[in-house]
């Protein structure tokens, strides 16, 4: 294996375990606020990891720009989607969980 | 965003505003071209198609999305800030899921703005539901109500330096804080 598989190795692996986070945050999180949190942030790096770890597997510059585009479209969505989510929360009177 | 009102305020000509479209329609193109470059892998003899669809999509991208003031500098400074921030607020939810006793301490807050109406507001926004332990659940008209995830930490601060990042690159300053009615509206807790 070359360096850059390693690496590669690693940034996927790392990318896997903030998918699983976040995962288990939307099952153990209390209410659908906190679960957002989970979901959006905890994919948005799990998924510049594995772009990052098959980009430098790519073989060449086109497919580099597919992943980013990729995951800058990912990043939008995920944002915007769990804006109005939680809005549509806020505005059927949902509740924030409290400690 | 400006609308036309806005213009007249800022007294720039007709022409002025020509000229704007004509430079941001070119940038838009530019992109789009990119984007159907890296999509048809460089096919040469998709530009048949790609040619007229990159125009298409410029006209109605300016007629939907008129052009906006925005810095390079900004932008340039913005994007390793947002890297490092996404990054770090991956790896405050993932060890807050993964610990056995859940530190968490939501809250509800009402960030007063200090960003202009329309595209600045939204892109911070959205921002800032990717960032570490915060979630934008509401565009008010005067504040941007936000979800905490542990109101313990320092999220305000996190929250100015967005603020003043997103400034920057849309090229504009803040209102300035004495403008917003920072004893009663600021940092309201909501129930």
């Amino acid at each position: 294996m070359m360096p850059a598989d390693y690496l590669s190795v690693v940034l996927l692996i790392a990318g896997g375990i903030f998918f699983l986070a976040g995962t288990l945050g939307l099952l153990r999180f209390p209410d659908v606020y906190t679960r957002l949190h989970a979901l959006t942030k905890a994919d948005n790096v799990g998924l510049g990891l594995i772009v990052a770890g098959l980009a430098l597997h790519a073989e060449s510059w086109t497919v580099v720009g597919k992943l980013l585009l990729i995951w800058l479209l990912v990043l939008l969505a995920g944002a915007s989607v769990a804006h109005l989510v939680a809005a549509a929360a806020r505005q059927r009177g949902i509740k924030a969980w409290k400690r | 965003m400006r609308t036309l009102n806005q213009r007249q305020r800022l007294g720039t000509t007709p022409r002025n505003t020509v000229f704007a479209r004509l430079q941001s329609g070119c940038l838009r193109a530019v992109l789009f071209a990119l984007m159907w470059w890296i999509l048809t892998d460089g096919a040469m003899d998709s530009w048949l198609i790609g040619a007229p669809v990159v125009l298409l999509a410029t006209s109605i991208s300016v007629a939907l999305l008129p052009p906006f003031s925005w810095s390079l500098p900004g932008v340039v400074r913005f994007v390793p800030f947002f890297l490092w921030r996404s990054l770090s607020g991956g790896v405050d939810v993932a060890w807050r899921a993964l610990h056995p006793r859940l530190p968490i301490s939501p809250g509800l807050f009402c960030y007063p703005w200090r960003l202009p109406p329309g595209l600045p507001r939204v892109f911070m926004a959205n921002i800032v539901s990717l960032l570490p332990g915060t979630l934008s659940t509401e565009l008010g008209t005067d504040c941007l109500q936000v979800h905490v995830l542990d109101e313990r930490k320092d999220f305000l601060s996190e929250l100015e330096t967005v603020e003043q990042r997103v400034a920057a690159m849309f090229g504009i300053s803040l209102l300035p804080p004495e403008s917003v009615d920072s004893g009663s509206i600021q940092r309201r807790r909501m129930k």
